[in-house]
């Protein structure tokens, strides 16, 4: 088990360098930059001014001494402030001379969409769970194509559609949900239970709009799951045996139908990080989706590769502990039969 | 193929997509109006005898330019995928062939790119390119070719083993041969279902690039296009969110219903492996 | 209300529904208040309004996105302002005298000023400013202005004088631009990266009370504010970067104000009574104007008749009904409509496609192999129109290409997101035309636009406008302070600038902000500089505030 996990960090060394030449790579695609952005183009602006923001933020460097100062950066995951947020950290908070606490751009947004998306991977799995089984035990029969088409209507409507007509509905119409933000205006001086309350609102949209469309993947992998695991040797013999349909479904068939399952969670992580442009803008939720999106068109370059690199090696090493919970829960990978 | 239209879900996938493509193809011929045709008297008309679904801000037949975005939504679609796969069966192929250091090299590609989320890769590169259609064709293709190298890299590896493959390498067949005559054609199931599942992935991703401004040019129609137009007047001028909105709600519903019959039918394990 | 959202209520899952059942108790609308009673003027209450970016620091002169300097400019004061018929008056400054030279200008300021932490506010803070501003380690982009001025000096607390070099006619309007920083506190920092651009100090009515990353920035009312006591307790400024849900908010009560589009003015609200009765709808001048301008170093531009036909083949008044519904006005000059700098016998060049063909024809342009496209040379006279993403520039572009393909020209679109637009079009040069919006700032001086010296990439003459009688007329314009004068010269630039046609003027939109009615004292219609000029003495009636709210 520990030369496995040995072997699998060896391995996301690589990946780690790799990931940061795409992402370095990518920003440098663009021709625009910091220089040239809205505070850039009001006509009491001098040019002298734009040339002199070049040389602080090192632009004119040659990219080969851009990276390097990058690539040194993340080792000690110092990866700067940003260009266009007045010197904000991008990552974690900083102290100034006079003790005044800085916070991190992506400390504040990840917490956020963190939250966001995993109440709705758990929202997915609560509810997909029983609708795979369902679709699984009454394969291509009524209630299996019914769900099929659900989820797939699900993972079809235009996200923001939807959205928008439900924050019309609930929030206009039947004045029950806020419409966008995270907290209300008088969050500060409300209780505990109050507090989470008001979160919990705010978030519902959000959480079953993101969860809606994230619902056939996992659906539809337990049903195939299930029917793979349903025509095995073994639940024939337990059926064979005189086990009773539910005992045979929910202990036996469903237990080893969901091994898989962990890998295809650890796979979904980047979307976990990710968070969605579209539904943060249209939320108005501060999260990575909008500092990612804000960066894009601000050329704010620490933030952009920041995010990316971030985000990536967060991504490998929430698939490493997929790949370790699966290890874990599969005893021939725990006694080393697979590699 | 009958196999799979013999499944009520895959029949009318197709049945969808089969209408659609109809559609986009026939736009000359079945828009009442020119789609770029301007009209500043008759801003946002609700839907009537005269315009089936409406006008838009300019004046402009929304029926008309539903057809026309039609072709867009299949483009991207067609198009995007088309690269992804070509990528991915290529690399896919190399990988479990020729296995050793450049299989490692590659599935290493391959992790990098996976692990970095992909909406936001596109989201970059189409806003420091210009956007147009071919750059979102292409830029979505880049960034998901992954799935499919994967798929074929999976079935070479266990295809090699098999005893026809064996047979043929002993008895001195060339390696463009076996790749070609025996490896690709036998491994090309789940590449067409991934394939399919690509295409609704796609229009999907279009239509998002234009919520931000990022799809196509105007006075190019996309349903994308049109959809977020509508947004602004979501409780007002209801017609112009709601026929795109459903117009891609059914065409990815219907690739969606296609690729799953799909891989019921042609695959009689009907294992769930090898999901994109 | 359409049919539409019953059908899509249908998804709502059961989370969706619990988490809203208990809700509606909070509701407090009352839906038989009357919001046009008459109260009298009163302090307290909130008033909320919405943003659609955060700003990145609450420094204007290093943050230089209108986020920052919209709220700013509630917590610092200039020396000088524009009143409501955009005069200028004293704000810090008591009065002012220009030296019979012309050359110096002599600001005294009010007596016992004091900043938000209780310090007195004097001259030596505006020199330190002054100092900030012009410092090369400064990272701002509006130093040019303040750099003309050879001697800065306070002499007393309540004297700061400036000198320039020669004398320099918008300086007026560059001290109104100016906020004054708290010298006792930023002294010693590094202003670029100094926390005061989190938490500043400041003078004017109101002062951060607290600012929620991503959030929203509340400011509350400064007791030791200059200029005298704002009405309204707390101004919350909300961050929604979706104007659609920005409106969705409006209507729901959940913020007060914001800026509306021509369809929400001119369709959403005419349609809907519930709306009509609970906000109140104002219309101000707008404060920039949109153009299509060209490449005059690229052929065919750089010919006059063929910018004049172009000129007469764009119809404005379709323009302005098809874009605008039309709320806004056509432009003949490059200032706001109404105002002294405006030159009134200009008009805007009528549509008129035969003067267009004409012109085209003595110009070399024919159709010689009968596409439908006019050639010259076996050329066809066909160019791309860049435009950023901006609704209305996208839409102008799109009626533009159709009318100039009436009279043969083909026009292609592009647009742009704004970072890739200016680095690599812009400031390269490589571009046939573009459809943008100059601001109407209000000091008539415009030499960075229009004078031949300021092309240089990244400069704002990027048309590569050159026309030695602007010049000079803008080299006068800088030097004379008598407005008079100045005036005759500004009319004499504009109607040459109209005739040259080196742009197209398209229209000027006009400002279209909605305020929910429970906020009173608004002029209505809006003066000239806008409604927002008296918004210290707006008021928000005790009975007609949000129960404050939930929070208790």
């Amino acid at each position: 088990m520990i030369r496995y996990l040995l072997k699998r960090l060896f391995w996301m060394v690589p990946l780690v360098v790799g990931i940061s030449l795409v992402s370095f790579l990518i920003m440098h695609l663009a021709p625009g930059d910091i220089t040239t952005t809205e505070a850039g183009f009001n006509p009491k602006a001098s040019e002298e001014s734009r040339q002199k923001l070049r040389e602080i933020y090192h632009l004119d460097e040659p990219l080969i001494v851009q990276y390097g100062l990058w690539l040194k950066r993340m080792g000690t995951l110092d990866f700067g402030t940003s260009f266009a947020s007045h010197q904000r950290p991008v990552f974690w908070e900083k102290k100034d001379d006079q003790g005044n606490v800085t916070p991190g751009m992506i400390q504040e947004a990840l917490p956020i969409t963190l939250l966001i998306n995993v109440l709705s991977l758990a929202l997915i799995v609560v509810i997909a769970l029983p609708l795979g089984v369902i679709s699984a035990i009454h394969q291509n029969r009524p209630p299996d194509r019914a769900i099929t088409v659900f989820v797939f209507v699900g993972f079809a409507v235009p996200g923001f559609w939807l959205a928008l007509m439900l924050m019309y509905w609930l929030g206009v119409v039947n004045p029950w949900l806020p419409i966008s933000g995270l907290h209300s205006l008088g969050y500060e001086n409300m209780g505990m239970l109050g507090r989470l309350w008001d979160l919990g609102r705010h978030l519902a949209i959000p959480v079953f709009i993101s969860a809606l469309s994230g619902l056939a993947g996992i659906s539809l992998f337990v049903r195939n799951g299930m029917l793979d695991v349903l025509h095995q040797d073994y639940i024939t013999t337990a059926r064979a045996k005189g086990l009773p349909e539910n005992t045979v479904i929910y202990r036996h068939a469903l237990r080893n139908a969901l091994l898989p399952l962990i890998t295809l969670l650890g796979l979904s992580i980047p979307g976990l990080i990710g968070g969605s442009v579209i539904a943060e803008s249209l939320f108005a939720i501060p999260g990575m989706g909008k500092l990612f999106y804000d960066a894009v068109l601000m050329r704010d370059f620490p933030v952009i590769m920041g995010i990316l690199t971030i985000g990536a090696v967060l991504t490998l090493l929430g698939n490493l502990l997929a790949d370790l919970a699966y290890a874990w829960a599969d005893p021939r990978v725990r006694r080393g039969v697979m590699r | 193929m009958n196999r799979a239209l013999r499944n009520p879900l895959a029949f009318w996938g197709f049945a969808i997509i089969a209408s659609v493509l109809v559609m986009a193809l026939l736009a000359p011929v079945l828009a009442p109006y020119d789609p770029d045709a301007i009209d500043v008297k008759s801003i946002l008309i609700p839907p009537s005898a005269t315009h089936w679904m409406g006008t838009d801000g300019l004046g402009r037949d929304v029926f008309s330019r539903m057809l026309f975005g039609a072709r867009i939504s299949l483009l991207v679609g067609f198009v995007a995928v088309g690269i992804a796969t070509l990528i991915g069966v290529v690399l896919g192929a190399i990988s479990g062939y020729y296995r050793g250091w450049i299989d490692v090299v590659i599935m290493r590609m391959v992790d990098v790119m996976l692990s970095i989320p992909t909406f936001f890769l596109i989201l970059a590169v189409i806003a420091f390119l210009t956007p147009s259609i071919w750059n979102i064709m292409i830029v979505i293709g880049l960034t998901s070719w992954m799935g499919v190298t994967r798929l074929v890299r999976a079935e070479f590896l266990s295809l090699r083993e098999r005893e026809f493959v064996l047979a043929s390498a002993t008895l001195g067949a060339r390696d463009y041969r076996l790749i070609f005559r025996h490896l690709l054609p036998n491994s090309l199931t789940p590449v067409i279902v991934s394939s399919v599942l690509g295409v609704a992935s796609a229009v999907l991703v279009e239509s998002g690039l234009s919520f931000l401004g990022l799809g196509v040019q105007p006075p190019q129609a996309s349903w994308g296009n049109i959809l977020t137009e509508g947004k602004e007047y979501i409780q007002f001028a209801w017609w112009l969110s709601f026929f795109p909105g459903m117009a891609i709600l059914l065409t990815v519903l219907g690739y969606n219903l296609l690729g799953e019959g799909l891989r019921d039918a042609l695959d009689p394990r009907t294992n769930g492996k090898g999901k994109n | 209300m359409p049919v539409l959202p019953r059908t899509f209520g249908l998804p709502c899952a059961a989370l969706l529904l619990m988490l809203s059942a208990c809700g509606s108790s909070q509701q407090t609308t009352n839906t038989s208040t009357d919001w046009d009673h008459t109260y009298p003027p009163a302090s307290g209450g909130t008033m909320i309004d919405a943003m659609t970016g955060e700003p990145s620091g609450l420094i204007p002169m290093i943050a230089g996105e209108s986020a920052a300097s919209t709220i700013a400019s509630n917590i610092f004061n200039t020396l000088l302002k524009y009143d409501k018929n955009l005069e200028l008056e004293g704000e810090l400054a008591k009065s002012w005298k220009v030296s019979p030279d012309q050359k110096t200008i002599t600001f005294t300021l009010k007596p016992g000023m004091k900043w938000a932490d209780g310090a007195p506010l004097t001259s030596a803070d505006v020199l330190f400013t002054w100092k900030l501003v012009t410092d090369d380690n400064t990272r701002t982009p509006y130093g040019a202005d303040y750099k003309l001025v050879v001697k800065a000096e306070a002499p007393d607390p309540a004297t700061f004088r400036v000198t320039y070099g020669q004398p320099y006619a918008p300086a007026m309007d560059s001290w109104a631009g100016l906020q004054v920083l708290p010298e006792h506190i930023l002294k010693g920092q590094d202003i670029n990266t100094t926390s005061f651009a989190r938490k500043p100090i400041g003078s004017h009515y109101y002062q951060l009370g607290e600012w929620k990353n991503g959030e929203r920035i509340s400011l509350v009312r400064n007791p030791n504010a200059t200029q005298g006591q704002a009405r309204i307790d707390r101004l919350v400024s909300r961050f929604i970067p979706d104007p659609a849900s920005q409106f969705l908010e409006l209507m729901a009560d959940n913020i007060d104000t914001m800026g509306l589009s021509p369809i929400q003015y001119a369709r959403i609200f005419p349609a809907r009574e519930e709306l009509n009765r609970k906000i109140a709808l104002y219309k101000e001048l707008g404060n920039a104007y949109t153009y299509l301008g060209f490449n005059l170093k690229h052929k065919p531009f750089d010919d006059k008749r063929v910018r004049q036909a172009i000129n007469y083949a764009i119809d404005k008044q379709e323009l302005i009904d098809g874009v605008l519904l039309g709320l806004g006005e056509p432009v003949a000059s490059p200032y706001k409509p109404g105002t002294r700098w405006t030159n009134p016998k200009l008009r805007p060049y009528a549509y008129n496609t035969e003067k267009a063909k004409a012109l085209l024809r003595e110009a070399g342009f024919e159709d010689h192999d009968g596409d439908g496209i006019l050639d010259r040379d076996g050329k066809p006279l066909a160019f791309e129109i860049l435009t950023n993403q901006n609704k209305q520039r996208e839409m102008s572009a799109v009626l533009i290409q159709r009318r100039l393909k009436e009279v043969g020209i083909s026009v292609n679109i592009r647009v742009l997101e704004w970072a890739s637009f200016i680095g690599r079009f812009i400031k390269t040069g490589e571009f046939d035309a573009v459809v943008l919006g100059w601001s109407l700032s209000l000091d008539p001086d415009q030499y960075g636009i229009w004078h031949s010296s300021q092309q240089a990439p990244g400069q704002f003459n990027f048309i590569g406008y050159n026309n030695t009688k602007v010049d000079r007329l803008l080299e006068q314009g800088r030097l004379e302070l008598n407005p008079d004068k100045r005036m005759k010269i500004y009319h004499e630039f504009a109607a040459t600038l109209l005739e040259d046609s080196p742009v197209v003027y398209l229209f000027a939109g006009y400002g279209l902000p909605a305020i929910h009615k429970r906020v009173k004292g608004i002029d209505n219609p809006a003066p000239p500089a806008g409604i927002g000029h008296n918004s210290y003495e707006w008021y928000i009636p005790a009975p007609l505030r949000r129960t404050e709210i939930s929070a208790q």
